[in-house]
């Protein structure tokens, strides 16, 4: 038969992955397989490879493009010969995230952070956060922090401030351990809490002055116990957890230092008075409210700010000093680090995400650009169970997942252009078509914990939490 | 043979012109009927809003969150709202009939920027009974304002001065320092225009007698010249040697709003006859150009002011158009005109659409107020 079945043509292909917990214990060489397999035919090659007696989903980059149909669509969508060799990149598959459930509030949640073993502020914890205890954090327009077990009961939830007559709304909350919580929002003043799991309440212990304009987001560090603030007003604070350890507050800025405020906050009769302080230091520079701020991942004496003069700025925190600005042409809203890449990412109010090497020389702008939402991605976090991964929730209603390995070329100041892996709904919208606008669905904050899943906060008054099952 | 069109200057394609507003990124939903008006603060942070339901409003810019509110009146619109320039305080002037209430709104401030903005306010307080009244001929005149205290329920919510002029206000524009803001109530006849002096709590009326029926009035950008609408023409006065300096004929049936060039020789001019005109100030008393996109009246018009070469316009037609404005310091050439957008997304409620419109202070985004009850953030 001088016919050949489609069956029969075959392409030869180089295996690798930057994983070296899935790496293969030997090299195969160049392997000759049927172009007519797919993904899944291609992962239990290589579980075969890997001799696992329980198989692991595999997913295959090719280049920079997730495999989503037969080797031979892509090569002919891709004008690939057959004859070449391919380079084939596998990587553990990321399995869709499914909603799993919705913790429903009064107001917009504006905020959401996890306490769990492998978050943050669990692994800074003194106690260890057994499985099914997670935690999770919301803060509201309503004013009111809520701590939540993962069955949705409220566990705890905070008293609004007394602070002269003032609006009370948050904007963000993070957990610095397992009892201390902070939070900010639209009266400029930060807030640590001591959160008691035992007696389920939230109390407020320090109150930290320094911002005139609302605290849009903060960042904590737990062994040193310190609090960076961004704020409105074009400054983040560095602040520190402990009363002890801080300065006195700045007195033009307490509620009680004008006639008028003082007045008000006497006729709303605090039952307490909470230790106020101010900040460390302050870091300027910026020319417009600063958006977004985190510690550099594995060294606390850095952080990062992005801001809507369209800069991304690295600060020494020793010398509270600027050590590099770069400039994009956008309103910078969102901030997160994949450290292991030294890649910087930042959401932008023209709908796109920036991923930025704060270590190349400022002549490139954009390593990457990923595009794909329709409204401003204003929160990002990373994948926790891998360096290459990122969740943005934006403006118009949807989570994205992102693989920074999946790009393709791009043009000009962008660098390679990134599109997303998955895109979440928000389940409350019951598989409705969500405008740009995102009116009614808008999504503020996203974390992403091992344990618990990629939780989100929302205009739609939930905190969703979608998981890979 | 030469094709006149090889003549004509090339213009620019909208793709090479970006950034300009394509899409509506937020929409601020809360009230009650029209809304009538619309203006960012200086710092682009917060938007305010007045409607119908006698409301000044305040929202987040970027998200349409509604953060603070006052009731200004039981029986008559918002009509305009306008923040005090400068960042030194946080002052809106609204005016609702005959009243223009200036707002403190503490509630979504820090202690210390409540107290440098009370403190603007506040300076004026007897200012004017340590003056003695004006008599011409043993009669007292009836001043042209009278600057007072509102009340205890509105001071609460921060509305710290009542102005009360002798007819409906519809126009509140501020000079650059904000020591001075001017209004307009087109039925006032000879107190139709008036210029406001913030730290002596001061009215003044700059003009006896006026052709016309007022329908807006602008100070310009840098110099001690002050622009006046009728529904016919444009005035322009020097406020020092208080004398005409120009007369602008648009050619306008009716004169809706108009916007002055940040770099104060250029001039945009909205009409009720669906026109758009671009005066050149150097040029002619005629219209330099003469746009017609909309199918219905326009209301408002609006020069991007913070160094970008945008320009908008409101219609009833429920739409707004976005265009491209470059002015060149060159007096040999004319300004590059181009039409960029067409934002849509209002709806056109008893043949009212887009109210009002407003631009960010630096991005390159604008804020309209709908008839729909709705104000749209466009970026
Ligand atoms: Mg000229």
């Amino acid at each position: 038969m001088a016919l050949a079945l489609p069956d029969d043509v075959k392409v030869q292909i180089r295996l690798s992955t930057r994983h070296s917990d899935i790496a293969l214990p030997e090299d195969p060489g160049a392997l000759l397989v049927p172009t007519s397999l797919r993904r899944i035919a291609l992962s239990s090659l290589v579980n075969n490879l890997l001799h696992n007696e329980k198989p692991i989903p595999f997913e295959f980059l090719v280049n920079g493009q997730f495999l989503r149909t037969s080797i031979e669509d892509f090569l002919t969508q891709n004008g690939i010969s057959a004859e070449a060799t391919l380079n084939v990149e596998y990587t553990r598959a990321l399995i869709p995230p499914v909603h799993t459930t919705s913790f429903e509030h009064d107001d917009w949640v504006s905020s959401v952070d996890v306490l769990s073993l492998s978050s943050p502020a669990g692994v800074w914890s003194n106690t260890v956060v057994q499985s099914g205890q997670e935690r999770i954090l919301s803060a509201s327009y309503d004013g009111l922090l809520r701590v939540w077990n993962l069955s949705g009961d409220v566990l705890a939830t905070s008293s609004p401030p007394n602070n002269g007559g003032r609006i009370t709304s948050l904007k963000t909350s993070r957990w610095l351990n397992e009892k201390k919580i902070v939070a900010a929002g639209l009266d400029s003043v930060v807030r640590v809490y001591k959160y008691d799991d035992d007696t389920r309440t939230i109390t407020p212990s320090l109150e930290l002055y320094q911002h005139k304009w609302p605290v849009e987001d903060i960042a904590v560090h737990g062994p040193s116990n310190k609090i960076l603030a961004a704020s409105a007003d074009g400054t983040v604070g560095l602040f520190s957890g402990t009363a002890k350890d801080a300065p006195a507050a700045p007195a033009n800025l307490l509620p009680n230092s004008t006639a008028a405020s003082n007045k008000r906050q006497k006729l709303s009769k605090p039952d307490r008075t909470v230790p106020a302080r101010g900040a460390l230091t302050t870091l300027s520079g910026h020319t417009q409210g600063v958006s977004a701020t985190i510690f550099k991942p594995d060294d606390a004496t850095v952080a990062y700010s992005a801001s809507k003069d369209h800069t991304l700025k690295t600060w020494d925190l020793t010398t509270s000093s600027v050590v590099d600005t770069r400039t994009t042409a956008q309103s910078l809203l969102s901030l997160a680090a994949l450290s292991k890449v030294n890649l910087l990412a930042t959401g932008t109010s023209a709908r796109h995400i920036t991923l930025v090497d704060p270590r190349a020389s400022a002549t490139q702008i954009a390593v990457m650009t990923l595009r794909g939402h329709t409204n401003g991605v204003v929160s990002l976090d990373t994948d926790p169970s891998s360096d290459y991964g990122l969740a943005s929730g934006s403006h118009d209603g949807t989570v994205r997942i992102w693989d920074v390995r999946s790009v393709r070329a791009g043009v000009g100041s962008e660098g390679q252009i990134g599109e997303s892996i998955y895109t979440i709904q928000r389940d409350s919208a019951g598989g409705k078509h969500i405008p740009s606008h995102g009116e009614g669905y808008k999504v503020f904050s996203v974390k992403w914990d091992r344990e618990v899943g990629i939780v989100t906060a929302s205009e739609d008054k939930r905190v969703q939490i979608n998981r890979s099952q | 043979n030469i094709d006149p069109e090889s003549l004509l200057p090339k213009l620019p394609s909208p793709e090479e012109l970006k950034p300009f507003p394509t899409t509506c990124a937020a929409i601020f939903r809360g009230h009650e009927g029209r809304v009538r008006s619309v203006s960012v603060d200086p710092t682009g942070t917060y938007l305010a809003s007045g409607g119908d339901d006698g409301y000044a409003r305040i929202w987040e810019v970027g998200n349409g969150r509604q953060v603070w509110n006052v009731k200004l009146s039981n029986d008559e619109p918002v009509d305009t709202v306008r923040w005090r320039p400068g960042k030194d305080a946080s002052i809106l002037a609204a005016a609702a009939g005959e009243h223009i209430y200036l707002v403190v709104p503490f509630a979504i401030l820090s202690p210390d920027m409540e107290q440098s903005s009370r403190d603007v306010l506040d300076a004026g307080w007897g200012y004017a009974a340590s003056k003695p009244s004006t008599e011409t001929n043993g009669v007292t005149k009836e001043p042209p304002s009278r600057w007072t205290r509102p009340g205890d329920s509105m001071e609460k919510k921060g509305v710290l001065v009542q102005i009360t002029v002798r007819k409906e206000v519809k126009v509140i524009h501020w000079h650059r320092r904000g020591e001075y803001f001017a209004t307009v109530s087109p039925t006032g006849q000879s107190s139709a225009v008036a210029i406001h002096a913030l730290s002596k709590h001061l009215t003044q009326l700059p003009f006896r007698r006026l052709k016309g029926l007022p329908q807006s009035a602008q100070f310009h950008p840098s110099k001690p010249i002050f622009f006046v609408a009728t529904r016919n023409s444009i005035r322009s006065y020097d406020l020092a040697k208080q004398e005409l300096v120009k007369s602008l004929q648009p050619g306008a049936k009716w004169i809706s709003s108009f916007d002055v060039h940040p770099g104060g020789d250029n001039l945009i001019v909205g009409t009720y006859d669906k026109r758009l005109l671009w005066h050149d100030l150097d040029l002619s008393t005629k219209p330099y150009k003469t746009l017609r996109y909309h199918q219905e009246a326009i209301r408002a018009v609006a020069f991007h002011q913070g160094g970008l070469p945008l320009f908008a316009d409101a219609s009833d037609d429920g739409s707004l158009q976005i265009f491209h404005g470059k002015v060149v310091g060159d007096l040999m050439e004319n300004a590059t005109i181009v039409p960029l957008k067409v934002l849509k997304g209002h709806q056109v409620k008893s043949r009212l659409g887009v109210m009002d419109v407003d631009w960010h202070p630096r991005e390159p985004w604008c804020v309209s107020a709908g008839a729909d009850g709705t104000c749209r953030l466009w970026n």
